[in-house]
């Protein structure tokens, strides 16, 4: 359910960027989810297309990239990748089930999410937020 | 571009915002956030968001802290009681504690405001995380705020409110009150002042044009921690001389 919720601040910033920069048709979108927060991608979809007439982007499409963050741990100094806590996230995941806290706010992820290697909480992530990479307008 | 500040400010636009603020830990901002916002919703659709994310207090006081939010297609759905709406960190993540990087904690309470449900509300109080944190600035880029600042009577107190008062004053943001808890307690009809009396904070509110409000102590306060909402003593009395 959460992917309403972040197809409609997709949606709002394009209304906002259309309104600053003037331009009436967007062809595309494109964003970047972290692999970790486990969006549903065609849920998301779903949700941009149902909400998308309401603000006349009737015609834009939505592209979703799926970004693998790397973890830095500032304790030990180790990198690390999502394939290397993927138990602690299976873990918490049965723990909350769908609503997982790192579905909903991907910025947990230091709290929740220890280094493999000295067992840590200090950890830095990466692009963990979802971000607007690029938007396509029409040529005039 | 940030696609969570953008939703946030949305869905903050047409609602009236009161931001509960302390210049230091300690001062009891979260009980008075929480008896204001049960004040307040007797009147107006009000929610209470604690974005004070370590603390989790609200969970504690209203006795809410084995509850998870719903989420729906409209967001994270306010807990209800008694018609007032409460959000808080602790309704995602249980019980658990939160331990994070100031960046982080930024990006966690823009998406508590940005991801809440609140088509149900006219006004919006958060329950600020003490001291000058970076958590003010994230609130100056969402919304208009009427601040209410809660302090003790203590001297330490005090000296980092003024700090709280300039940097406010420094942005144009004009403080509604100065709260000034733990002010007194009311002993038989005798007024005591365990920490001392309210001269310095009464200069202060008078220097920067908020009004003062002292607010006694009450040893009852401890039995409705978990159901603060059911709580009518002398606190909440003194509180809704606001209204
Ligand atoms: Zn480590």
């Amino acid at each position: 359910m959460h992917e309403w919720s972040v197809a409609e601040s997709v949606i709002r910033t394009l209304v906002q960027w259309s309104s600053k920069n003037r331009v009436i048709e967007i062809k595309k979108v494109v964003i970047s989810v972290p692999s970790f927060s486990m969006l549903d991608v065609d849920v998301l979809r779903e949700a941009f297309d149902m909400m998308k007439g309401e603000y006349s982007f009737s015609g834009t499409l939505l592209e979703i990239n799926i970004k693998e963050p790397v973890f830095k741990c500032e304790n030990c100094d180790s990198t690390f990748s999502v394939n290397d806590v993927g138990d602690q996230i299976e873990k918490i995941k049965l723990n909350f089930g769908e609503e997982y806290p790192l579905h909903l706010m991907p910025a947990l992820v230091p709290a929740f999410l220890v280094c493999p290697y000295c067992g840590s909480h200090d950890i830095e992530v990466s692009s963990q937020s979802i971000t607007i990479d690029k938007i396509e307008v029409e040529k005039s | 571009m940030n696609p969570l500040t953008i939703l946030a400010r949305e869905k903050l636009k047409t609602k009236k915002v009161t931001a509960v603020m302390s210049a230091k830990g300690g001062v009891g901002k979260s009980l008075i956030s929480a008896l204001f916002a049960v004040l307040h919703s007797k009147r107006e659709k009000t929610v209470l968001i604690d974005l004070d994310i370590h603390g989790m207090s609200s969970a504690k006081l209203f006795g809410i802290e084995n509850k998870l939010h719903n989420i729906t297609r409209d967001g994270i759905a306010p807990f209800y009681i008694q018609g007032l709406g409460i959000i808080t960190l602790n309704g995602i993540v249980k019980d658990r504690y939160v331990i994070l990087p100031g960046s982080n904690r930024g990006d966690v309470m823009e998406s508590l405001i940005s991801y809440s449900d609140l088509r149900n509300a006219e006004h919006v109080v958060f329950d600020m995380p003490p001291g000058l944190s970076d958590e003010i600035l994230i609130l100056n880029r969402v919304t208009k705020y009427n601040p209410m600042i809660v302090t003790t009577p203590s001297k330490v107190s005090i000296k980092t409110v003024e700090q709280l008062l300039q940097f406010l004053n420094d942005i144009k943001v004009t403080p509604k009150y100065l709260v000034v808890n733990m002010a007194y307690i009311n002993y038989e009809n005798t007024i005591i002042r365990p920490f001392g009396d309210s001269t310095y904070a009464k200069k202060l509110s008078e220097r920067y044009n908020v009004s003062l409000i002292e607010i006694p102590i009450d040893p009852n306060i401890e039995d409705f921690v978990g159901r603060i909402h059911e709580y009518n003593g002398e606190i909440i009395k003194k509180l809704s001389t606001l209204l």
